[in-house]
């Protein structure tokens, strides 16, 4: 008895795909930056222009949990080396109102907190500026915001 | 009448002393204001001439010599007028409210003028300031200041901090200096007003003021090479690859 219903509620589940299509998008489910998350640089720094067999990583979050949202500073492994960078966007959903972006966006960073490229074409997210750390200079040679 | 002849003096040391710079045209209107008898409208000039006064504490010796003046002045009229004790006394309580540093000045408050001012006191070289249209929903000014060393920079960052910490209203939020490891590189985001503090060999790297005067017609934005997505490209493919 119950194989059959089952197998019954299987055909009828074959059934509706065929009939209908969902009435929503679906996409994957997208989790913070974390360790071994391949990233996007979006500064014109010759470090992140380059092309290189592999794709930059981040090998290691400043942050009490492992987890990088915007803002934080991550530690990427980039043409063979390290170098730190600054998160200014990620495919998670955030706060309601806060812009969510369809890549991990990532700047890199110097030591002492200056940017290593000069321009930033992608545009960067408002709320950057209410948080509190060292964005006005992203902020300023950023070129659209968000 | 004292009251004009005495602040007419004062203004002739503060132009002497080449202070407030940007406060001379200022206050040579409210000389010729003065003829027309409008006196309340002059000890208000006079009064923000002493309130930025307060912004200078290094200044302070000069003040106490003008407090001197205006009090033997006052001793002056007294002599030859009839005034009555209380109202001298009134007005050297207020100068003793005045002069108490702990206390914020509420009359002024931290707007660009007063920034630019404070900068060219602090010998800043090529203070640039630009206006930012409203659309671009940042700030109001953008300001890119060069100093002579990373010192320099740090000690204008300082004393910008300080005299805004001193002017600033109850409902102002605070303002930090940010990159304070870096050397070559300061800013400050007041707000309605952000200052970048950069060495001169910095500023030739970032050119912030091509940047912010030609917002889309920057040369180093045009100069990105446009980025492509590849022909097999399908978003969200990339998720269960393995590597």
């Amino acid at each position: 008895m119950a194989l059959i219903s089952r197998s019954c509620s299987g055909f009828l589940a074959q059934l509706s795909s065929l009939t209908h299509h969902k009435a929503f998008s679906v996409s994957t489910a997208a989790a913070a930056i974390q360790k071994m998350t391949r990233v996007r640089v979006v500064d014109n720094s010759p470090l992140g222009s380059t092309p290189w067999h592999r794709s930059p990583r981040v090998i290691h979050v400043y942050t009490k949990n492992g987890v990088g949202k915007v803002g934080d500073r991550v530690l990427l492994a980039i043409k063979g080396g390290k170098k730190k960078a600054l998160i200014v966007g990620h495919k998670m959903p955030g706060e309601r109102m806060n812009p969510r972006f369809d890549s991990n966006n990532v700047v890199l960073i110097e030591d002492n907190g200056n940017p290593t490229g000069t321009r930033i074409k992608v545009p960067l997210p408002t709320h950057l500026r209410k948080m509190e750390g060292d964005y006005s200079k992203l902020l300023a040679i950023a070129s659209r915001f968000v | 009448m004292y009251v004009l002849h005495c602040s007419r003096q004062f203004v002739s040391q503060i132009l002497s002393h080449n202070v407030l710079r940007g406060y001379t045209g200022v206050v040579r209107g409210a000389c010729l204001i003065s003829k027309a008898r409008r006196s309340t409208t002059f000890l208000y000039r006079r009064y923000t001439c002493l309130a930025s006064q307060q912004m200078h504490p290094h200044l302070s010796a000069f003040y106490n010599g003008i407090r001197r003046y205006y009090a033997d002045l006052h001793n002056e009229e007294n002599v030859l007028k009839s005034d009555s004790p209380g109202k001298l006394l009134a007005q050297q309580d207020e100068y003793e409210m005045q002069s108490d540093s702990s206390q914020r000045n509420p009359q002024e408050d931290f707007n660009i003028s007063v920034l630019v001012s404070l900068l060219r006191q602090e010998n800043a070289a090529d203070i640039c300031v630009i206006k930012v249209p409203e659309d671009i929903k940042y700030t109001d000014y953008f300001i890119v200041v060069s100093g002579s060393s990373s010192r320099h920079l740090r000690a204008m960052a300082l004393y910008a901090i300080k005299v805004y910490k001193y002017m600033k209203k109850d409902g102002d939020p605070h303002a930090n200096i940010e990159g304070k490891d870096a050397e070559d590189w300061m800013c400050i985001d007041f707000g309605r007003m952000v200052v970048h503090f950069m060495l001169p060999e910095t500023r030739e790297v970032y050119e912030l003021e091509k940047l912010w005067t030609l917002r889309s017609l920057d040369e180093q934005l045009s100069s990105i090479p446009v980025e492509t997505l590849p022909e097999d490209f399908i978003y969200g493919a990339d998720v269960n690859v393995t590597k």
